[in-house]
């Protein structure tokens, strides 16, 4: 969460030399990262990422008590005066009765009299401004001044609208309705803390937003100053359900310093007489549910040492956790009350030492020691061949998202809060979406051909979906053997594949795309890089070419085992070209004993025609 | 035999060039010079039976003399193909040659994948790769994250309508890479130097997120590892990756599974890290990082007494357009696979 930090509210808390831009610079570097750095009405503001751990953080006082840790004694001065209790006493009466205690672990209130709507004085407008909030009058201003200030929510109320001078604090019931400051009526699930009034209205939707039948108006004179710690997760969901996100909220559901409830409900009486003339007119009401447990953390200053690479005397990490308001207690720290939602472990503490001491004076060192076994998975490498391959043969390498429409397959496994239509449900096949990359394209070449290696999702019953990395091909404008050719050579010639080891079929589409989907995970696995070698024969080989006319219903590998049955000579027989039914091969002739000659060559192709004749009857084209 | 015979040798030669009109007269000249039986094997002949005293440079002058006869006739030899036979003409010897049709890998994914991989191999980093809809259990869960932690609302999670695992939860699209440290330390083989390179899902789709994008995560396991090797690490890959002189820095900040956190920030490469428009006083944020939570070496069935961590991670195709500097307006353009985009790089 971000936050405003003008320097002159910081000013209010801490006496330094050292200039803004230095002090920025320090905040980012140990503590917090100061995104921007804007000059408003003079005034230097920063904008401050505040780490979600850190809600001590989120006030001007704690930022000022964070600084105090960054800058040496002599140079820097922590302000901070916890406002005194006052005495109390008054004929207003408030009755709370808290159906369930976990749901606030601490209330606290107070009423005065005699109060006076008015504005604010110019410097509060001035800086509740700068941090981003619209002034409203006095009272209210307060209570957010104060939230800004120390870092506690608070709410006002006008005491004489709540009826009967009774709270009743309890969880909300499905269907009620509530109208809240911002005019508009919400109706409420179960489960949100809310506050009954002794006619039974809702008169606030707690740490939320206040209800518009409580309100302070211009007419108030009674004003009930309400300081509360709730149940984070409560605050949270009711946020998260309505949508509505509010600075109390997030503060509240990153947690309350505890201790530093009563200290805010003083300030903001005070503020209160000081700006509004009122009165106190009632005790102190302060009611404890449940008290956190105090909680001290061993420090392992060897563990410090290890974790920073470099020795930090143990002096100096007593001094870093002093001065961050932790109490050293021999090997323990005990937490101060504003972290106690954050430090937990030794670890917690190393890291408050070493942040300190500064990250930056840490020295870099590669790693040494033992270097590890695992062996690269063989199937990153030969994605690498694949791809490279497909790249030196015309292909667009494509990357599609991991989901598409659910009427892309059989058994897609849907995502249950899609974002849109279109990426609703996982991935079963590459090749619906490489197909709408040719659509898309349409009008980019005649010949378009792309790919893409990736995984898709397959439902398995208990176990998460199968994840199998596939390889799949879109062409356009692609003859079928020319594609068929290309991943023949992908596979058994690059990649060394046993001849047909793989099966893949190549489907036509519309607008004469054709598509191909592998089976990756089985491809890696077959592919090598194994080196056979074949001892060169000292004679020559014959080669020629044979047009062959095939008649219907025969098919090629019945003709190609026809032909190498035939004769242990016949070397090699590769297929060519086909026009109509006029297919041309090529072969080789080689005898490893002797020169073949042409001779030889005609009684073994007089054998091959004869051969296929009578099996297949496939002629020699005239 | 003197100086002359070898000039007029020479000169003979130059006289039979000249007669040379066809590429059979050229052989017969190639035989009657340099053949088995030709004149030159002649001289090499009689060379076996000179003096001594006058051998070294009858040598050199012969071996000249070969050099000079092979080489004006490979000369004319390539005269006679650039010229008619195979029709080169002029005009055609200046037109760009036919290339084959070369596709393109995607520019961005597949090329910074290659370069990280590369980068953190001498390093002893392997590349891997974990499910990719995985369990809500390694995806939070193991990583010190329970399952109401409001810490789980920062990645913005695909969930899979799917029968709920009673052991590990919801089935969801992985969020981040570091759904893969505990699986990497469940494999049982320490130390380890893992880098998780896989695809990643957050429901996000605007000018600068998409829905599906890749993210890199390093992870070391190892017995007293440091803040320090962390450091050397990154630095060694942003001068590897980024370039020469660039540096990085840890700024604090809160994972629930590393303890310390940090933000790593790369120096900027516009202004060397003297601060400018396109970066935060001269650093801009690459991604995170930390130590590895106890917690989270547990969930790995590592011992936190022995061993220790480091992790780091960030998005590939954000980390390497800011290496290009390639000012890619809108993010979205990396899932569309125009070919007019693709084809760019
Ligand atoms: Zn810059």
């Amino acid at each position: 969460m971000n936050i405003f930090i003008p320097q002159s509210w910081l000013k209010d808390y801490i006496e330094t030399d050292v200039s803004p831009v230095e002090l920025a610079k320090k905040m980012s570097a140990h503590a917090f990262n100061v995104e921007r750095t804007n000059e408003i009405k003079g005034d230097i503001v920063w904008e401050a990422e505040i780490t979600t751990n850190r809600s001590d953080a989120l006030s001007i006082m704690g930022i000022a008590r964070e600084l105090k840790s960054l800058l040496p004694k002599k140079d820097y001065k922590f302000k901070y005066k916890e406002s005194k209790a006052q005495k109390t006493s008054g004929k207003d009466k408030l009755e709370v009765e808290i159906r369930d205690k976990n749901l606030v672990p601490r209330f606290s209130a107070i009423v005065l009299d005699e109060v006076q709507i008015k504005e604010s004085p110019e410097w509060m407008r001035d800086r509740l401004e700068k941090v981003g909030t619209r002034p409203l009058n006095n009272v209210i201003d307060i209570t957010n001044y104060l939230m800004f200030d120390l870092g506690q929510p608070m709410h006002a109320f006008d005491y004489d609208k709540i009826k009967s001078g009774k709270m009743i604090l309890r969880d909300s019931r499905a269907g009620e309705k509530v109208i809240t400051l911002d005019g508009m009526e919400r109706e409420l699930p179960q489960g949100m803390i809310v506050i009954e009034d002794g006619e039974g209205r809702l008169i606030d939707l707690c740490g939320i937003m206040g209800a518009k039948n409580s309100e302070i108006d211009e007419n108030t004179k009674k004003v009930l100053l309400f300081v509360q710690v709730y149940d984070p997760m409560k605050i949270r969901r009711a946020s998260m359900t309505l949508g509505h996100r509010t600075e109390a909220a997030t503060r509240f559901e990153k947690g309350i310093d505890f201790e530093g409830v009563l200290p805010a409900l003083w300030k903001a009486v005070e503020m209160s007489q000081e700006l509004a003339g009122g009165k106190i007119s009632s005790d102190l009401i302060d009611i404890v549910n449940i008290k956190p447990r105090s909680k001290e953390v061993e420090i392992d200053y060897e563990k410090i040492n290890l974790l920073a690479g470099v020795e930090i005397e143990k002096s100096r990490a007593d001094e870093i956790l002093e001065s961050l308001g932790f109490e050293i207690k021999g090997k323990k720290a005990k937490v101060p009350s504003w972290r106690l939602n954050d430090i937990d472990i030794p670890e917690d503490l190393a890291e408050e030492v070493i942040r300190i001491y500064g990250y930056h004076n840490l020295p870099s060192k590669l790693l040494a020691g033992e270097i590890p076994r695992l062996q690269p998975e063989k199937i990153f490498y030969w994605e690498g061949i694949a791809k490279n391959f497909l790249k030196h043969n015309g292909f667009f390498e494509c990357y599609n998202y991991s989901a598409s429409s659910c009427n892309a397959g059989e058994n897609q496994l849907e995502l249950l809060n899609p974002l849109t239509e279109k990426i609703a449900c996982l991935r079963v096949s590459l090749i619906p979406q490489l197909t709408e990359v040719l659509d898309k394209n349409k009008g980019y070449a005649e010949k378009i051909k792309v790919f893409e290696l990736a995984a898709v999702y397959l439902p398995r019953q208990n176990d998460i979906p199968d994840q199998p990395s596939r390889l799949g091909i879109a062409v356009k404008g692609v003859e079928y053997l020319e594609l068929k050719g290309i991943i023949e050579a992908m596979l058994y010639n690059e990649m060394n594949i046993a001849q047909g080891a793989v099966d893949f079929e190549i489907s036509k589409g519309e607008n004469g795309y054709l598509t191909a989907e592998l089976d990756f995970e089985k491809i890696s696995q077959l592919a090598n890089n194994d080196k056979i070698y074949i001892p060169i024969s000292q004679f020559n080989s014959i080669k020629e070419d044979l047009t062959l006319v095939v008649p219907e219903n025969v098919e090629y590998p019945q003709i190609k085992k026809a032909i190498l049955a035939v004769d242990p000579r016949i070397k090699s027989l590769d297929f060519k070209d086909i026009y109509k039914n006029a297919l041309t091969l090529s072969i080789e002739y080689l005898d490893r004993q002797k020169q073949i000659s042409s001779d030889d060559t005609q009684k073994i192709r007089q054998n091959i025609f004869a051969n296929l004749e009578k099996d297949l009857g496939v002629r020699l084209k005239k | 035999m003197d100086q002359s015979k070898f000039e007029n040798l020479a000169k003979e030669f130059m006289e039979d060039l000249k007669k040379v009109s066809s590429l059979d007269d050229l052989e017969s000249l190639r035989v009657k010079y340099l053949g088995k039986k030709g004149i030159l094997a002649g001289l090499f002949g009689e060379f076996a039976q000179i003096s001594p005293e006058i051998k070294k440079d009858f040598g050199r002058k012969l071996n000249q003399l070969k050099n000079n006869i092979e080489s004006k006739l490979s000369e004319l030899h390539s005269e006679f193909f650039a010229g008619t036979e195979i029709g080169v003409s002029q005009f055609e010897k200046t037109l760009p040659g036919k290339k084959p049709q070369i596709g393109h890998l995607h520019p961005i994914i597949t090329q910074a994948i290659r370069e990280i991989v590369e980068i953190f191999k001498p390093l002893g980093f392997t590349q891997v790769r974990h499910p990719e809809v995985d369990w809500d259990y390694f995806a939070f869960e193991s990583l010190n994250m329970p399952k109401t932690h409001p810490a789980r609302d920062e990645w913005e999670t695909f969930f899979v309508k799917a029968p709920e695992n009673k052991e590990y939860g919801k089935l969801v699209v992985s969020p981040h890479t570091s759904s893969g440290q505990v699986r990497e330390m469940l494999k049982n083989q320490l130390p380890i130097r893992m880098l998780n390179i896989s695809r990643c899902g957050r429901r996000q789709i605007d000018v600068n997120h998409i829905p599906f994008f890749f993210q890199f995560e390093g992870l070391a396991i190892d017995k007293n590892l440091s803040i320090a090797n962390l450091r050397g690490v990154l630095d060694y890959f942003a001068q590897k990756f980024f370039g020469p002189g660039r540096k990085t820095r840890l700024r604090p900040f809160h994972f629930r599974f590393t303890e310390p956190s940090f933000e790593v920030d790369v120096s900027c490469g516009l202004c060397q890290g003297a601060g400018c428009r396109f970066c935060k006083e001269g650093w801009v944020e690459i991604g995170g990082a930390g130590m590895v939570h106890p917690n989270v070496l547990k969930a790995g069935k590592v011992d936190p007494k022995i061993y220790n961590g480091f992790a780091f991670g960030w998005g590939v195709e954000r980390t390497y357009m800011m290496k290009a500097g390639l000012k890619i307006d809108d993010m979205r353009y990396l899932g569309e696979n125009n070919l007019k985009f693709l084809s760019q790089f």
